[in-house]
């Protein structure tokens, strides 16, 4: 009953894990960032992604800029909006022990952004098709799709830039000093807030990258971040909360498992299988696959 | 304390008597009670698990999802009156036997995953293991095969429905007794373990409370009560899907609830569900296409200027004070 798989469907099965799973490991990392920063569990994370998709279709649709063109912009306006969220929503819920309030106005944002994106744009699936969107790449008889491909070197680029910035600058020290233990942080003379709103920042224009990701990839809908969202937090886990290179490690793990489980088992079970891995993860090694044994919560 | 409730036990009453006003029961009012009921039971029991023992759940929509599913497949397949049901074919329509089930399914299901997950995940993790296990249980409905009716679901004779007069007086009844039976338990030893544990849970360990047995229970008893309210919807909804009664606002919203009106306390959820179910329906009737547009702004501008509930401004009403 069980035939294992010619290795060439088994390398392309996990080629398009690998890839698909970069998208998950992207949204992670932002995740990662804000939870690492303000103990956030940021659900918006995907709603935001499918709002930078809607964007990034919009500019190619109105101004004919070409998707992975138009980075340039959604990046910067990303940085700029995860700024002013911070600063709008976040800053004086921050302070309050309670985190409820957070998650709230996460759930909040999701809620607004769903529907404000149904209401200007419709309900219905949407996508960006360009001249490059069927073409794809043979390497050793196993193709795949320039898109996905382009998607997944965002991702690896993205997060990249996110360790040098963490590890290289005096504002990345700060952020990861502040993620480790914020009372020492405070007193060494960081300022809480400016901490959290370069997270939310870089967050935020991670979450645009990964939405000219998605534009060119997907068809999309206003809800289909949610389920991003959930998927983003089990990459979290398997990577292992507040590291951002294992982040995307676990969204690449997701990816695989999911191409697998979806092969051999079925597509209905997938998501069943992705969060008992999470549920596992989390019980049994919550410092996640590779990580060190984490001290803290 | 207990004469100062009596205020509530007024509106439990003039609530109790509004049936009788003519018209009342045509009434749009009348529906839109019944949901707040339906919320109010549901905020109770995320107040219970999250509000007095400090473990916030993600998962509470699961239990409410269990119970509307355990009275469907009870009553659909007809597993508990046998050849009673054909003599009295209305015998699973609010039956109380039922509801119960549904309620210890749920309760049941709490306890099983709370096992592992309480005595190993703290804070953060506890609410993300329980944000993971609503979304399998989900799926295992999905793919349950004729038992479950897949992705469709089940539906329930609708024939039993001629008035929402059971619905509301239920709703009404179990608000009350869940109401009272917190606040009891509150009183009693066990809320004071329970709120021992939130507070720090290394010294009620340290002075001899059992605390995985304390959070098991509050965990249990809060699904259960979950299970219950899920149970009192299919009732009103007979048609059981995956995608309706495991909707992540079941537990969404409650939680949104008693924050607005305050966690750890006696009334905050009730007032909760009252006031932010009354403006999700407002916003429905007023601008009924930009309605969730509306609610997303309500929960951000409730959070932003009530982020202690309106336990805050208290109204002068008792039961809306944090305790411990």
């Amino acid at each position: 009953m069980f035939d294992f798989p010619p290795p060439q469907i088994f390398l392309q099965l996990s080629l398009n894990g690998a890839l698909g799973g970069a998208m998950y490991g992207v949204a992670a990392v932002g995740l990662s960032l804000i939870f690492g920063t303000m103990r956030l569990i940021f659900l918006a994370q995907g709603a935001m992604i499918i709002l930078a998709a809607y964007f990034v279709r919009a500019l190619f649709q109105s101004f004919g800029i070409d998707p992975f063109l138009s980075l340039v912009i959604v990046v910067p306006v990303g940085l700029a909006a995860g700024w002013l969220i911070y600063q709008g929503l976040f800053r004086k819920a921050a302070v309050e022990e309670d985190r409820n309030i957070s998650l709230l106005i996460a759930v909040g944002l999701m809620f607004l952004a769903e529907n404000l994106m149904t209401v200007i744009w419709g309900g219905n699936t949407a996508g960006v098709v360009t001249s490059y969107t069927a073409s794809g790449i043979h390497i050793l008889g196993i193709r795949t799709s320039f898109t996905r491909t382009m998607g997944f070197l965002i991702a690896l680029a993205g997060t990249g830039l996110v360790m040098l910035f963490l590890r290289k600058t005096l504002v990345g020290k700060a952020v990861r000093a502040a993620s480790e233990d914020i009372t020492a942080a405070s007193l060494m003379g960081i300022s809480p807030h400016r901490v959290n709103a370069i997270a939310f920042a870089v967050g935020i224009a991670l979450a645009g990258a990964a939405g000219v990701a998605v534009a060119t990839t997907f068809p999309f809908n206003p809800f289909a971040g949610f389920i991003f969202s959930l998927k983003a937090l089990v990459a979290l886990a398997l990577g292992g909360i507040g590291s951002v290179a294992g982040a995307l490690a676990g969204g690449i793990i997701l990816g695989l498992i999911e191409a697998y489980v979806q092969f051999f088992v079925g597509g209905s079970w997938t998501n069943a299988v992705a969060y008992g891995v999470f549920l596992a993860v989390l019980m049994f090694k919550p410092e996640g696959l590779f990580g060190r044994p984490y001290k803290k919560a | 304390m207990r004469a100062s409730m009596s205020i509530w036990a007024v509106i439990a009453a003039a609530l109790a008597l509004l049936p009788f006003w003519p018209g009342a029961i045509d009434s749009y009012a009348f529906s839109f009670l019944f949901f707040v009921f339906i919320y109010a039971i549901l905020s109770q029991a995320w107040n219970l698990i999250a509000g007095f023992g400090g473990q916030i759940s993600l998962g509470n929509h699961a239990f409410f999802g269990l119970g509307a599913y355990a009275t469907a497949i009870l009553w659909s397949g007809n597993y508990l009156w046998g050849s009673l049901y054909e003599s009295h074919p209305r015998i699973y329509y609010f039956d109380p036997v039922t509801m119960a089930i549904a309620g210890l399914v749920a309760a049941l299901a709490a306890a099983l995953v709370g096992w592992p997950l309480l005595s190993k995940l703290r804070g953060d993790y506890f609410a993300l293991g329980t944000l993971g296990f609503g979304e399998i249980v989900k799926v295992l409905f999905v793919n349950g095969g004729d038992f479950t009716g897949g992705a469709f679901g089940i539906v329930a004779p609708s024939s039993t429905f001629d008035t929402l007069l059971p619905h509301y007086w239920t709703g009404l009844g179990l608000t009350v007794a869940v109401i009272i039976a917190i606040g009891l338990l509150m009183r009693s030893r066990y809320g004071l373990a329970l709120i021992a544990v939130r507070d720090d849970e290394m010294a009620a360990s340290a002075n001899g409370i059992d605390t995985l047995k304390v959070k098991i229970a509050a965990f249990a008893g809060s699904a259960f009560i979950s299970g219950v309210a899920g149970s009192l919807y299919t009732y009103y909804i007979f048609h059981v899907g995956p995608d309706s009664v495991f909707d992540l606002d079941w537990m969404l919203l409650p939680l949104m609830m008693t924050v607005v009106g305050g966690t750890g306390t006696l009334m905050g959820p009730v007032v909760g569900a009252f006031v932010m179910y009354a403006v999700f329906d407002l916003a429905r009737i007023v601008v009924p296409d930009y309605h969730p547009v509306v609610s997303g702004l309500a929960i951000i501008l409730a959070m932003l200027f009530l982020p202690k509930g309106l336990a805050r401004i208290g109204f002068g009403l008792p039961g809306l004070v944090r305790r411990g």
